[in-house]
């Protein structure tokens, strides 16, 4: 059964009929077509789909959508602005904290929450914070680096 | 791939309503923070018609100091309660368990009550639907076999959830709101060493916020044993509490969790009271605590290892505690 | 035309180093960080129908009866497809191949393929699968190894009576003489628990079926796309011209996707049927239950060596549980014993391989390809012998260093080996000298360190196809707008080869970057290539594009010549402009002579290929082909743990690897790669591990298959060696796989001097270390009973 969801995601206010028993992932993936939230496992054990709601990141596979009513959500899609990409993205993108890239999205998300509640982690923070999102590629090595990178960059004005 | 049942969703902005409404509608199930019970649902194990989903109840999402403890919303996420500064300075076993509990991102939709409440675990349970036809299921769900002890007539999934030892040895109790009114309990009275029925919350019953008692006598601390270092559920987690009486042991308590379908104190203790923590202590306290052990082949992780590590960590909490206090 | 009246730069060269040896970002990498990269599951198909497969609940049975009369009868289901669809086997290696998309007559493990449906939403489909009706009947199953090899155990396979996939026997050298003169002979058994790739990206295809025109398009999470292509026209009895396959974005694969799975095949008929599209995502359960992975494997080492610690001989008995299909399997159980040779100067070898069906899912291929056991073994026990010999550990294996050019004694060729300076670093990095043998325990923490070499080829000198196509072949083509197109059918699976490719060309031609763009992957546009499997394409494909630009500039030189009236000999070539020689202003720029070069020819399109000289195919003896190669990448890696010794639990505290990879192409990249497979075989040596019971998978999810979080994963430094190797694409080999299968050995190394106790069975779990402490300690009191018995 479908019943008005009002939210905002990445920025823009929207109010959709969205089925109750629809996760948060589906609908953003399926109804909003924001394909950058990934699902690597059948429930909460990889991160992949890691999105913002209200600042903190949460396993958007784990959650009902309307479960986040009310919420401002952020996916990466939302990241960049037209400035170009956020810090995050850029330190991911320079300093090779992406190979394959499927636990990227989740991942840089779960960054971004750290950053907004601790501006200059150091890493062991930052390794207690990506806990929760696996990656297959890097060893994690570039991850931190491009944590720690993107943490000494200024903020986007 | 994620198609859950049809279910209804129902958001009550009170604990009242969502008692009332969980009695109006047969086959509902509460909803928290989602992380165990959605992965559940989707694998099949919970077929519910109606959810009721407690995040939009203020009054379970706020935790309230009084002069003799702290009132905890069963709402609270893990991951406010691991950094409450409360918490952390006069409750740090608790403080220490909910840190531990999965990984980062889970403990922000995680609640207090949802580790309290969580579904015991199996290796022959939490498995796909596929999976489970293949064994033709087990007694927990669909079957009549436990597949941990072939013979046995009792389930013996373990019950994982890394914060009630911590809240045992802090000597907590829980506050349920049913039909008829709240009720509080102890929080160890909340179990049942059964992996099918291991809460004795009847089917009105609500937990809705944890009482924890201010005792500055005591220290106390929880850890788990675990292969990584992050997401893995406990193999075997202790906490412990200790109250120091000049240069002897004024009281210990030990709570443990993962090795048997319900979290439990362990027993035997107060021999050790006024007494030294020395060698002979602590070898009490292995024994006690190895003797409450029934950590069954529920993962994959060899149960022996687990009984073997958790008098381990029991005695070295204990030490560490003894040593700080 | 291109911007006639835009103002021209006047230049010499590009202001930024865009080419070989830049630690460049990926050229993929803005999608990938933000969202907008496209994977499988993220193609947009409004209308495909949804595809689910039913799965065998039996480890062993004969299929009596698969009845779908129901399923298909429902409304919604548009297509139910069984194994009589499919009567075409396929399997990677073409004198091997008996695995049926679905199941024809038999099923061989819990998982295997029965029947699948396409059907309008995810809840039809989902009933139509419970609605299909078995009829079986049981047969003996096996999920050892040993069991399957009993006498009179049921067959998996006809012609296979004894459930033995490959047997492989072979002897370079006289290794009973070896042994005879062998100051210490030591033999020791090992063990390694069967492990998955875990790739990031859950399985998943997309098939469009033009019914109209008969015509079918398959996107894929593949690594290679050129095996799809050829065994989907198998399979479904089709034209190979009536088959376009397209690799978009693809999360990881490491071994995983290096062969055609049976999903893609199964999307594929489903289209077919359904004569429509068909969408299928597999779970992440599924996704195990396809495998391929490194196989349970138990080997026998023997080795015989010198006072000094000079090698004399080497033994290998290996017997790997290959699962229900052979897949790559004849292929690992060759590496197995062909990867002996290569790393150490060993004057003899002898190698007796077993790959064995069981009822489980088929392995295969994974990152360090049929050597990361056997090196396991082998550095194990070299370390083991080194010690009672009072060797030190890099002693020993300096004793025993190749020096190349050089032929191993299976004929593989060896022409660069950077392997002396790998260890010197690591060594001197990992502050071996002062703290080997005197790491202090702290409490209940063990410290120790450990070290170990190993090496991996630069691809597969001999293809898996005689087609008689060179190996690689990559496309350029220049146009109207001045723009360089790669067009290459190199799997890009995050390894970042697009970016590697495009490095190369911006060399050769001396270009901008921007002014490149890569096309990677459709068979309607990119040339075919083998695909991203035994570290290939760097080497290869970076051959073929390295030539390719070479042929370009050629034609653009040319260009350049006429635009400026010069002879071409007398053309200063700055990429960007050109010159005439002597005289930098006078000078034409790119888009003038692209401009030029198209004139009376129009686009141009120009080719480069690469094939791997006959000389480098492998010795002639039995044998000798396998593990050929142009160059092995090198490694020498130092482990530093602590070691709970009440808990049994292993902490690795830090990493130092050292890879000769020739030349780095990029060198951010390269340290990514040796991360990433240092990295992984920390995950094999520690965690990681398939279980099976009554050969159903008991982790089939992220939870119990513990692949290490971020918060137990060590730093790992890396440095990198160049050898300049002389063919390799400036001098480039490669950096992937080779530093993955070192890790265990020193892991164990490590642990050793921690605990006292060596562990020669992976992974090296605190269930194992308990144990083992356990047994020592039982051991040591009995000892002490003994002594004190009056």
């Amino acid at each position: 059964m479908k019943s008005l969801l009002c939210l905002t995601v990445n920025g823009r206010q929207r109010e959709d009929a969205v089925a109750e028993n629809m996760l948060l992932i589906d609908y953003l993936r399926e109804q909003l077509g924001l394909t950058g939230t990934k699902q690597g496992c059948d429930g909460g054990e990889c991160g992949a789909c890691t999105v913002l709601v209200d600042d903190k990141p949460r396993l958007a596979c784990c959650t009902l959508a309307h479960g986040v009513a009310g919420c401002r959500i952020e996916t990466i899609e939302g990241c960049a602005s037209t400035d170009g990409l956020s810090r995050l993205q850029r330190a991911f993108h320079e300093h090779l904290g992406t190979q394959c890239g499927f636990c990227t999205p989740g991942m840089i998300m779960a960054a971004e929450g750290l950053l907004r509640a601790n501006p200059h982690p150091d890493q062991a923070e930052i390794r207690a914070a990506l806990g929760g999102n696996l990656c297959r590629c890097t060893g994690y090595v570039k991850i931190i680096e491009s944590v720690e990178a993107a943490a000494s960059m200024p903020e986007a004005a | 791939m994620n198609a859950l049942p049809d279910f209804r969703l129902f958001r009550p902005a009170s604990a009242g309503e969502a008692v009332r409404l969980n009695t109006a509608h047969a086959s509902s199930r509460f909803i928290a923070g989602g992380t165990d019970l959605l992965p559940n649902i989707r694998r099949g194990l919970f077929n519910p018609a109606v959810l009721i989903d407690l995040g939009g109840i203020p009054e379970m999402a706020t935790i309230t100091e009084s002069a003799d403890g702290l009132r905890i919303g069963a709402g609270v996420t893990l991951a406010k309660l691991a950094v409450d500064p409360r918490v952390v300075a006069r409750l740090p076993a608790l403080a220490q368990a909910a840190l531990a509990v999965a990984g980062p991102t889970h403990r922000q939709s995680a609640t207090l009550g949802g580790n309290l409440c969580l579904d015991t675990r199996c290796r022959y349970y939490n498995q796909s639907e596929f999976w489970r036809d293949s064994i033709h299921h087990c007694l927990k769900l669909d079957g009549d076999t436990c597949r941990v002890a072939v013979k046995s007539k009792r389930c013996y999934a373990a019950f994982s959830g890394d914060v009630a030892p911590a809240l045992i040895v802090l000597g907590a109790e829980v506050e349920v709101l049913g039909e008829k009114g709240a009720r509080r309990l102890a929080i160890a009275d909340l179990y049942a060493d059964d992996g099918m029925a291991w809460l004795t919350l009847k089917p009105d019953e609500l937990l809705v916020a944890v009482h924890v008692p201010f005792d500055d006598a005591w220290t106390s601390a929880y850890e788990k044993m675990r292969i990584r270092g992050s997401i893995d559920f406990p193999l075997a987690g202790v906490s412990v509490a200790l109250r120091r009486d000049g240069a002897n042991i004024g009281g210990l308590r030990i709570a443990c969790t993962g090795v048997a379908s319900r979290p439990f104190a362990v027993d035997g203790l107060d021999v050790i009271a006024g007494k030294l923590f020395d060698a002979a202590a602590q070898t009490i306290v292995a024994e006690c605590v190895d003797l409450a052990n029934r950590s069954m082949k529920t993962t994959l992780v060899d149960a022996l290892f687990r009984r073997n590590v958790t008098p381990v960590l029991a005695r070295r909490l204990a030490q560490r505690l003894w040593n700080g206090a | 035309m291109n911007a006639p009246d835009r103002e021209l730069q006047r230049m010499r060269v590009p202001d930024e180093h865009r080419g070989v040896g830049a630690r460049l970002p990926f050229v993929d990498g803005v999608e990938k960080v933000t969202g907008t990269a496209r994977y499988t599951a993220d193609l947009p198909a409004a209308n495909a129908l949804v595809g689910m497969i039913l799965r065998s609940p039996y480890a062993h049975a004969e299929l009596l009866e698969v009845d779908v009369t129901e399923a298909l009868s429902l409304p919604g289901v548009r297509a139910v497809v069984t194994g009589d669809e499919c009567d075409m086997p396929y399997g990677v290696i073409p004198i091997a191949q008996n695995e049926f998309p679905l199941a024809r007559g038999k099923v061989r493990y819990i998982g295997d393929p029965i029947a699948a449906v396409a059907a309008v939403d995810e809840a039809t489909a989902k009933l139509a699968i419970s609605r299909i009706r078995l009829k079986v009947r049981e047969l003996p199953a096996y999920f050892k190894a040993a069991d399957a090899r009993q006498p009179g155990a049921v067959a998996l396979h006809d012609k296979k009576p004894d459930n033995i996939e490959r047997e492989v026997h072979n002897e370079f050298g006289d290794t009973a003489a070896g042994f005879a003169a062998a100051d210490l002979v030591r033999e020791e058994t090992y063990e390694s628990a069967e492990v998955h790739h875990a790739m990031m990206e859950p399985n998943a295809a997309l098939a469009a079926w033009d019914a109209e025109r008969g015509h079918l398009t398959l996107w894929s999470v593949t690594q290679v796309p050129y095996y799809v292509h050829l065994t989907l026209a198998r399979c479904l009895k089709m034209e190979a011209a009536h088959i376009r396959v397209v690799k978009p974005f693809s999360g990881g694969g490491f071994g995983h996707r290096t062969e055609c799975l049976n999903f893609e095949v199964i999307c594929a008929l489903l289209a077919r049927a359904a004569r429509g599209t068909v969408r299928l995502l597999q779970t992440r359960e599924e996704s195990f239950l396809a495998h391929r992975g490194r196989p349970e494997s138990h080997m026998r080492l023997k080795i015989g060596m010198k006072c000094d610690g000079r090698l004399t001989a080497c033994q290998l008995e290996m017997i790997q549980r290959g699962g229900a299909y052979g897949g790559y399997g004849l292929v690992t159980i060759l590496y197995a014993g062909a990867l002996l040779n290569g790393l150490y100067d060993i004057p003899a070898i002898k190698y007796d391989g077993y790959r064995v069906y069981t009822n489980t899912p088929a392995c295969g291929a994974m990152r360090g390809h049929g050597t990361v056991n056997t090196r396991f073994a082998f550095e194990s026990l070299l370390d083991t012998m080194a010690a009672e010999l009072g060797l030190d550990p890099f002693a020993v294996r300096r004793r025993n260093l190749l020096t190349a050019p050089t032929d191993t004694i299976n004929g593989l060729k060896i022409m660069s080996y950077g392997l002396p300076e790998c260890l010197d670093w690591v060594e001197q990095a990992s502050g071996w000298k002062q703290r080997k043998g005197k790491m202090r325990k702290v409490g209940d923490v063990g410290k120790g360190l450990g070290m170990s070499c190993s090496h991996f080829v630069s691809g597969s000198a001999k293809p898996v196809h005689w087609s008689g196509e060179p190996h690689a072949v990559i496309i350029l083509k220049l146009d109207f707008d001045a723009s360089v197109t790669i067009l290459t059918g190199a799997a890009d699976i995050g390894q970042g080869s697009s970016t590697i490719i495009t490095q190369i060309v911006a060399e050769v031609l001396g270009i901008d970057f921007h002014r490149i763009r890569i096309v990677a992957n459709d068979s309607a546009i990119t040339p075919k290539d083998n695909g991203s499997y035994s570290s290939r394409v760097s080497y290869m494909v970076g051959n073929a594009a390295a030539e390719a630009a070479e042929n370009l500039k050629r034609l653009l030189v040319g260009a350049a010549a006429r635009k400026l009236g010069v002879p071409e000999t007398e053309v200063d070539w700055f990429g960007e402009a050109a010159a005439v020689l002597g005289d930098p202003d006078k000078q034409v720029s790119f888009a003038q002579i692209a401009e030029e070069a198209l004139v009376g020819t129009g686009t141009l399109a120009v080719k480069g290929t690469f094939t791997c000289p006959p000389e480098f195919q492998g010795g002639k003896q039995r044998g000798g082909a396998v593990g050929s190669t142009m160059g092995f990448s090198y490694t020498a890696q130092a482990v530093e743990v602590s070691v709970d010794l009440e808990l049994g639990k292993v902490t690795v505290d830090k990493v130092w690897t050292a890879i000769d990879c020739g030349f780095a192409l990029n060198p951010m990249s390269v340290e990514g790669q040796v991360q990433g497979a240092v990295w992984m075989g920390l995950g094999q040596a520690m965690s990681e591990e398939t279980v099976y019971e009554n050969g159903r998978h008991l982790c089939p999810n992220m939870l119990d298959y513990r692949v290490p979080t971020i918060v137990e994963s060590p730093d790992i430094e890396v440095h990198i060696v160049e050898s300049i190797d002389p063919n390799g694409p400036f001098g480039a080999k490669e950096a992937s796989e080779g530093s993955l299968s070192g890790f265990m050995s020193a892991l164990a190394a490590a642990v050793e001097e921690a605990t006292g106790q060596r562990l020669r069975m992976l992974p090296i779990t605190p269930v194992r270390v308990f144990a083992a402490l356990q047994e020592a300690a039982a051991a040591a009191a009995m000892a002490n009973a003994e002594e004190n018995r009056p």
